[in-house]
């Protein structure tokens, strides 16, 4: 009793998280035809989330700032809250964000799903931490926010770090001696689509396969020493922290987009309470 | 009501109520569909802007000039009908070669029974005992069932013909095999070649047709060179010495052994039979002179044909019993042998599909890669960054 309350509670709390994934998971991993039927859909999932969680971010920032500057009864407070332009550019970003994300989660390699995957009890932890932590000093109101404000950070930092420790031990293919256009027309195989998703499969797996291939001669053929090599490779990798970063900007979006209802307080309710 | 006053409310915008909900689906939609619609226009913009590769490709004396997708497309049923190419040739073969081969072993199987007659006859059944008895049983069987089987039913000259018509059907076959997945490839590609006259000169071309006739050509002469070195073809010395032996391995497999001890039981039961009776006489008028030699002469002749009597009824007998087994032993050799010559032919006839595939494939435009393919090892970072780095 107690044994299955410890494994469907936290499920039913957290499911939205390990939907989310899963939907990523497979169709990050289905055939060409499926990723391309299902990428508008998915693509839509994505950048709602994505915006969810921004959005939030956004309107805690300008109200912030706000609220430090102006009269409550000033009228700039009403223009400047955030409405359809802020809503707009958050959309148009995140859209671009879930894009990147997506084509990069295509071209993933199966052994770095586990961390993706390890992200998610590392994000529920780290969130019910520091929610503790931070429940003496911040408004109650404003808990959820700020501590989904102050989580994404450190656990993108973690995740992105990870899978750069993971990219030294995963395997490239051997592009020394070959010269650029040899190693992009030999090793390319990602997106033999010919859709809009194939097209950006291809994109991102030759820009992957151009830093591989120049940090790899760079270091073969200047026998660069070992501290250089790694810093090297690191700057290099670091662009996989882009993915880090959009993943758990996604899953705190589906974090907020959740419980966006349900604070212990009500939204609406203490909206107007603040500001009448 | 709460619709419209959270429209008239700036800070609704914030209310998370479903209907915003649903409007932050709509409007992520919205926003998605419409980068989705750029992105894909200047794709296509950048589709038809950029210098696309046009490949020329001659097939069936028509010479087509596609684009990079159709004629990857091309590469690829080309691939896939040469790999198909060994399926359609053996079912074009099948029939005339089962009917053929039903042909040639029809005197084989007819000279059977013949065969079985004259072994189960008194002069066979005494030939072999003696043969039997002489030691070289064995030899002399194969030497029997040679002629009389084998050459009475002209098995060996019928194989040779067959193999020849076989070789001239297969390339006749495999012609139009070809032709075939030539016109297929015409049909299917001509109305998606390109009317550019100036990219004609440049573009890499690709002669179907010229890989065809350079893949038939190594067929024929690797078929004759084949037939050459076999001197009469494999099925020639199929139908000689193998042949025989394949009947006897079924038939007198079991060596003269079998054969010996049935004579031998037959011989043992005739002379002691003549002895029992012969003998008897002998001793009751052993004693008494001529006469006596008159009377065991006469006892003996008696003795004589009352073997030979008995001899036919044993014969009878043990061809009643054997022949059937026999029979049925040199069906199965016979069976073995046409099998043996469907396999050799069919051998024929996949290789030179083979040969078709490969000499199409090897040349089918997408295959260039270099020689020098992929590193065999792949390239880990962890392993290359100095000596103590490498697990």
């Amino acid at each position: 009793m107690a044994r299955r309350g410890t494994i469907a509670g936290p499920l039913r709390r957290h499911g939205h998280l390990a939907l989310v994934a899963l939907v990523l998971l497979g169709w990050s991993l289905a055939g060409d035809g499926w990723a391309g039927a299902l990428f508008l859909p998915v693509w839509v999932l994505a950048t709602q989330l994505i915006v969810a969680g921004s959005l939030e971010a956004a309107r805690l920032r300008r109200r912030a700032w706000l609220g430090q500057y102006l009269r409550d009864d000033s009228p700039w407070r009403r223009w400047l809250e955030g409405g359809a332009l802020m809503v707009l550019r958050h959309q148009l970003v995140g859209a671009l964000l879930a894009l990147v994300l997506l084509v990069d989660l295509r071209l993933l390699s199966l052994a770095e799903w586990p961390l993706l995957l390890a992200a998610l009890p590392a994000l529920v932890l780290a969130r019910l931490r520091l929610r503790r932590r931070l429940s003496r000093h911040v408004v109650a109101e404003h808990l959820p926010a700020v501590t989904r404000r102050l989580l994404a950070a450190p656990i993108a930092a973690l995740l992105a770090l990870a899978m750069v420790l993971a990219a030294l031990w995963l395997p490239q293919p051997w592009l020394i001696g070959l010269g650029w256009e040899e190693a992009i027309t030999r090793h390319l195989s990602a997106g033999e689509g010919g859709g809009l998703l194939g097209l950006f499969e291809r994109l991102a797996a030759s820009a992957e396969l151009t830093r591989q291939w120049a940090m790899q001669n760079a270091v073969e053929r200047f026998h660069l020493a070992t501290p250089v090599a790694v810093l090297g490779w690191l700057v290099l990798l670091l662009t996989q922290g882009a993915v880090a970063w959009a993943y758990v900007r996604l899953l705190v979006g589906a974090e907020a987009l959740r419980r966006e209802g349900r604070s212990p307080l009500g939204a609406p309710a203490a909206d107007r309470e603040t500001w009448p | 009501m709460n619709a419209s006053g959270e429209a008239v409310n700036p800070l609704a915008v914030r209310a998370p109520t479903r209907a915003s909900r649903w409007r932050g689906w709509v409007l992520s939609a919205l926003v998605v569909l419409l980068l989705l619609a750029g992105l894909e226009a200047g794709h296509r913009l950048l589709e038809t802007r950029s210098q696309a590769p046009l490949y020329r490709v001659i097939v069936a004396g028509e010479s087509l000039t596609l684009e990079a997708e159709a004629h990857a497309a091309f590469s690829r049923d080309l691939e896939r009908l040469a790999a198909g190419a060994e399926a359609d040739l053996a079912a074009r073969m099948a029939p005339w070669t089962e009917a053929r081969l039903e042909q040639a072993f029809a005197p084989l199987e007819a000279a059977v029974p013949g065969y079985l007659d004259w072994y189960f006859s008194l002069r066979g059944s005494y030939l072999r005992m003696a043969m039997g008895l002489a030691g070289d049983q064995a030899g002399w069987r194969d030497a029997q069932r040679r002629s009389r089987l084998i050459e009475a039913s002209g098995i060996e000259a019928a194989l040779g013909r067959l193999e020849a018509d076989h070789a001239a059907r297969l390339a006749r076959e495999q012609q139009a095999v070809a032709e075939q997945v030539s016109a297929t490839l015409l049909e299917r590609y001509a109305p998606r070649s390109v009317a550019d006259a100036e990219a004609q000169a440049a573009a890499p071309s690709f002669d179907l047709d010229g890989q065809m006739d350079q893949a038939l050509l190594a067929t024929l002469d690797t078929r004759r060179w084949q037939a050459a070195a076999l001197s009469g073809g494999g099925l020639g010395l199929l139908a000689g010495r193998p042949l025989a032996r394949k009947l006897s391995a079924g038939a007198v497999g079991q060596g003269g052994r079998m054969a010996l001890r049935a004579l031998a039981t037959r011989l043992g039961a005739g002379a002691a039979r003549s002895l029992a009776s012969g003998g008897a006489a002998a001793a009751v008028t052993a004693p008494t002179g001529p006469g006596a030699l008159m009377v065991g002469a006469a006892t003996a002749a008696a003795g004589l044909a009352g073997m030979v009597g008995g001899e036919v009824a044993l014969l009878r007998l043990q061809e009643a019993r054997r022949r059937p087994a026999l029979e049925a032993r040199l069906h199965d050799g016979i069976e073995e042998a046409r099998r043996d010559a469907v396999a050799s032919l069919d051998g024929a006839v996949s290789a030179a599909a083979a040969r078709l595939a490969s000499g199409l494939e090897a040349h089918a435009p997408r295959h260039e890669q270099a020689p020098g393919e992929a590193h065999p090892e792949p390239y880990r970072i962890i392993d290359r960054l100095g000596p103590y780095a490498r697990p």
